[in-house]
């Protein structure tokens, strides 16, 4: 570890040679609707020197002064722009792109070139279009960016039709993922089939799986950075949708053109108004017991406001909810939950090579269960809200020299497992609950180094700390990441990342669910911490492919977990629940994308290892995860025909998730007036037994139209096309002579293992439009 | 048009339902050896009795199906069980014996009574017939009583709930509860079955309460078991164990005995004091 501090300070702190340079400056947009393009290519024509945009449109190339030079930039899907310039004295040069004049636009599997990324320090890093996801055959039809991300090497989806994300063999919560910089709790809907983000309304999704830059902190193994569009500041449009389960739509325009524009984006199921007919309908009649109903919705919207040539003021917010009710006479009973987040943000200019964006924040989650029987009543909620405040510097020191560094303070408010229940009339009452928080502080300084033509290197250091109760933690992360261009098609790049986690969800469940709750560090409760190494090749085959082959191994500390039988409800002392331990995991990716011509896609291969230990059960010894799979596979191929038609496959095949299941059994009597139970599970070792392996194709047909008014299209996915029965859990069923599932004194006569799968063949039919 | 949204929905649940697909497979489960099983509740005025058995393989076989053949074979016989309490050792024989009132099925018992005595600890010992051995260690605790039982009938129907209230009578110390809720008889299966402890109670008194589920002339058992940290462990890791099976949102877990030795055994010693009120429903 020492060594690695040693490179880091030597690296770092390197001289910064003087040089005449000039600077050119600006910021990159879509010229059809003014979006501003997040990491677009920009460079010097057969030079070394070239950057790329930053996430919120702006560049700053630093080059040697020289009579005159063509400044390059391209973003893939657009067509790219060339400007001869004299380059004596700094410039501001603002960079528009028109999407791409081939009929292929909507084909980009990728933002960012091949070229470009084999050039890139970065590395374990997806970046994913909403074109990509659209294409993609998906679950019910509703396009999901998560689970786009689920596709890619490395990352495990979790449980079937489940928008979990699994990274590097890390945990459900040690994902951050954020929403224009506001962090997002719970990003799911009912019980994790459907994510909470609305394609529309997304511009961009980046997925650090490793080599996190110095900007991202806070949890271990990934950060999903999502990026709401900006709004069309040149003429209103729409688009839409209608599915089998949800419709959406999106409208957006100028408030001022080329000066503000808006955006808001709205989507919501249907079920609940059939339920609610029908138990409308039924009212009047005592035999029937009513339906619950249940919805989802989302509404995105944001606005933003170019003020001057030097600052621009982005707000934006997101409202999601989950709603259960069901209610008769004698019973009512309310279960909602749902993520709120709230963005300002400001963009300023300082100088050709300063640019600035300062950001507050607001997240919550929440849940509340209510329930009602006459004279008593029940409440639990739990909740989640942070107010974070964050400023963020990019510098262009020289040509060679590209700094960015920042601050950020987050408050967090927790409302752990708050129960009320008592009579109407408060003879009787019970509460529970407990109220925390914490503040979490981060600084950190990054310098991108093009050190030599063929070398580039990326160091940074973040100090994280965390504040709570009179408890202070303070930790270093160091980050670095190189670069090595072997010759023009081979590049090698290494990488290591140490990250911390102050605050943990309580959930044993190892499936994401609406009653899941965050609990801060404590005196107790150290913060969990990971060491991620990495190293990579990347390889241009031409023609558009990119083979991409990474090898990693991480190590955890203080990593959380929960004693068997952990009571993780209504109790005030949740601490004595923990257990606390640690892991590693390690393994290799290999990709092979292609995203450029008329078929595009990739085959990602996955082979790894997860294990955890050292904790109180199980005697310390170290034992495998749930979902520790060997091998993962996935195929995503992609075909346009024509301008009308494209196609689409998605062939994904897994190793089973791990199971817990009983080795033994006994019978037990209990006491008078207790059940006689013939079969108690007597269960062993954790996760020793092994699922089905798990496989599943997928297929797509998008057709287009191109009435007046704008575009549609007709979208067909097959999920799961050859219904394949893939095990959504095992379970061991005793089966009695009787034929009773539960009888009294009787005795199994045999006990047999089923298999439950959830989703077989699923066809869905999605109308979309744009105008 | 209600019969249109109707057969929507409908279409809507079948389309669901025929997602739940469940057919049974061939797996293979970990190895497992035999463990002896204990479970002795001393309650005080009854008769000292145990119950001592040995675990099964998960798929073992379980014969024909007969229940009283059935625990014929997996008692453990032979074996010397002597519960010590004070200077006493009252040695418990192997007699099968079952229960008429209550059906419970015992294979080492005494005509020795449990005395009423909340002071002074239990010790058992058992060594089985191979010479292995299994310890254990306990105190019984009295039972809280039963304030009352209010019967109360709905507004809008004849039928009736009843409300059983208990007074913790300390706040400051957790105590552990398991509370029965059985019709008609003692041995029909309990409606209520669940273990509870004061940590959430703020007025000092307890309710539990059943659903209007009654009607006049009904008997209903309200029972309230003041039960130890071992016990409320033990039985949380059966009841959690057995609802683990087939849910897969559920984390099981191993099972909590409070027997230990040589035996490597599974179960439960421990003392069960109940407070019990039988109430006939009447408006």
């Amino acid at each position: 570890m020492k060594c690695i501090y040693l490179l880091f300070l030597t690296l770092f702190f390197v001289p910064l040679h003087a040089q005449q340079v000039v600077v050119i400056s600006g910021i990159c947009k879509d010229a059809s609707n003014g979006e501003t393009l997040l990491g677009a290519n920009v460079e010097l024509v057969s030079t070394i020197y070239g950057t790329t945009s930053n996430d919120y449109g702006f560049y700053s190339l630093s080059i040697p002064a020289q009579d005159s030079g063509t400044i390059r930039c391209s973003y893939l899907g657009y067509d790219a722009q060339e400007y001869r310039l004299p380059l004596m004295a700094n410039q501001k040069l603002q960079i528009r792109l028109n999407p791409g004049s081939s009929s292929l636009q909507e084909v980009v599997v990728t933002a960012n070139s091949n070229q470009e990324r084999m050039l890139s320090t970065k590395m374990s890093v997806e970046r994913i279009t909403v074109q990509q996801a659209k294409l993609i055959p998906a679950l019910f039809g509703e396009v999901d960016i998560i689970k786009t991300i689920q596709l890619k090497p490395g990352i495990n989806s979790g449980t079937e039709g489940s928008s979990g994300l699994f990274v590097r063999g890390g945990n459900l919560d040690q994902n951050l993922i954020i929403l224009d910089e506001a962090v997002v709790y719970n990003a799911n809907h009912l019980f994790g089939f459907f994510s909470t983000f609305n394609a529309d309304a997304i511009k961009d999704v980046q997925v650090f799986k490793g080599g996190f830059p110095a900007e991202y902190g806070g949890r271990l193994s990934s950060v999903i950075d999502v990026q709401l569009k900006d709004g069309n500041n040149q003429k209103f449009a729409g688009s839409g949708g209608l599915g089998l389960i949800a419709s959406r739509l999106t409208l957006e325009g100028p408030i001022q053109k080329d000066k503000s524009s808006f955006i808001i984006s709205g989507r919501r199921t249907y079920v609940d108004l059939f339920t609610r007919a029908i138990n409308k309908s039924n009212k009047d009649n005592p035999e029937s017991t009513p339906i619950p109903n249940y919805n989802f919705y989302d509404l995105n919207a944001k606005l933003n406001f170019q003020l001057g040539e030097k600052d621009r003021l982005f707000f934006s917010g997101y409202l999601g909810q989950d709603v259960f009710k069901f209610e008769d006479n004698a019973f009512d009973f309310d279960f909602n939950w749902g993520n709120t987040t709230a963005t300002a943000r400001w963009n300023h200019i300082f100088s050709n090579k300063l640019f600035s964006n300062t950001t507050a924040t607001f997240s919550d989650y929440q849940y509340t269960i209510a329930n009602r029987v006459t004279g008593f009543s029940f409440k639990l909620d739990s909740k989640i809200r942070d107010y974070r405040l964050k400023t963020d510097f990019d510098y262009a020191l020289n040509p060679k020299h590209s700094l960015n560094m920042g601050l950020e303070m987050t408050y967090h408010e927790f409302t752990v497992g708050r129960i009320k229940a008592g009579t109407d009339n408060g003879d009787i009452s019970f509460s529970a609950g407990q109220l925390l928080d914490g503040i979490e502080y981060a600084a950190y300084v990054a310098d991108e180094w093009t050190a030599t033509e063929k070398l580039k290197i990326s160091t940074g250091l973040r100090l994280s700390a965390f504040s709570n109760e009179g408890q202070f933690y303070a930790r270093p992360e160091p980050r670095i990441a190189a670069r090595y261009l072997l010759d023009e098609r081979w590049s090698l790049k290494a990488s290591y990342a140490k990250m911390n986690q102050y605050i943990h969800l309580v959930s044993n469940s190892g499936i994401s669910l609406p009653t899941d709750i965050w609990y801060p560090s404590t005196k107790n409760v150290k913060p969990e911490s990971s060491d991620q190494f990495a190293l990579g090749v990347n390889y241009l085959l031409g023609k558009g492919f990119l083979l991409n082959h990474e090898v990693y191994y991480k190590h955890y500390s203080n990593l959380i977990d929960f004693v068997d039988h952990a009571q993780l409800f209504a109790n005030d002392d949740l601490e004595q629940e923990f257990s606390f331990g640690k892991g590693y995991a390690y393994g290799t990716e290999f990709s092979i994308e292609k995203n450029e011509g008329k078929l595009t896609g990739w085959i990602g291969y996955t082979l790894a290892w997860v294990k955890r230990g050292e904790f109180s059960f199980m005697d310390g010894r170290y034992f495998s995860p749930r979902y520790d799979r060997r091998h993962n596979l996935t195929v995503v191929a992609m075909y346009q025909w024509n301008k009308r038609i494209s196609t689409s496959a998605t062939f994904i095949f897994g190793n089973g998730d791990k199971g817990w299941l009983p080795a033994g059994r006994f019978a037990f009597q209990d006491v008078p007036g207790g059940q006689f139970q013939p079969v108690v599970p007597v269960y062993g070792d954790r996760n020793t037994f092994q699922m089905p392996d798990y496989h599943r194709l997928d297929l797509g047909i998008v057709i287009k139209f191109f009435p007046k008014w704008g575009e549609s299209d007709l979208t067909i996915s097959v999920y799961n096309a050859y219904s394949r029965r893939n095990a959504f859990f095992i379970y061991l069923a005793p089966e009695y002579a009787s034929g009773n599932e539960n009888p009294v004194l009787e005795v199994p006569e045999r006990i047999a293992a089923k298999q439950v799968t959830l989703f077989p063949i699923l066809p869905s039919l999605t109308y979309n439009f744009k105008f | 048009m209600n019969l249109y949204k109707t057969s929507l929905f409908a279409l809507f649940v079948i389309g669901l339902s025929a997602c739940n697909l469940n057919r049974e497979v061939d797996i293979d489960l970990p190895n497992y050896e035999s463990q002896p099983v204990v479970e002795c509740y001393l309650t005080p005025g009854s008769t000292y009795k145990l119950t001592l058995t040995k675990s099964n393989s998960y798929f073992d076989p379980f014969g024909n199906g007969d229940l009283l053949q059935y625990l014929d074979a997996i008692q453990i016989k032979n074996a010397r069980v002597e519960i010590r309490h004070g200077l006493d050792t009252i040695v418990l024989a192997n007699t099968p014996t079952l229960d008429p009132v209550t059906l419970k099925a015992y294979n080492y018992v005494s005509d020795q009574m449990v005395p009423f005595d909340f002071e002074g600890s239990f010790e058992l010992y058992i060594q089985l017939e191979d010479g292995r051995e299994i310890t254990g260690l306990t105190n019984i605790l009295a039972a809280i009583p039963i304030d009352s039982v209010v019967v109360s009938f709905n507004e809008t129907d004849t039928l009736a709930r009843t409300l059983c209230y208990i007074t913790d009578p300390d706040l400051s110390t957790r105590q552990y509860f398991r509370r029965f809720l059985n019709y008609d008889s003692l041995d029909s299966i309990p409606e209520q079955d669940f273990i509870t402890d004061d940590q959430l109670i703020e007025s000092g008194q307890f309710v539990f309460g059943s659903g209007y589920e009654n009607r006049v002339q009904d008997t209903v058992f309200n029972t309230i078991a003041t039960i130890d940290k071992a016990y409320f462990s033990f039985i949380t890791s059966v009841m959690n164990s057995a609802a683990s099976n087939g849910n897969p949102f559920a984390q099981p877990g191993v099972i909590k005995s409070n027997v230990f030795g040589s035996a490597k055994p599974l179960g439960i010693f421990t003392g069960y004091a109940q407070s019990q009120i039988m109430t006939i429903i009447a408006k």
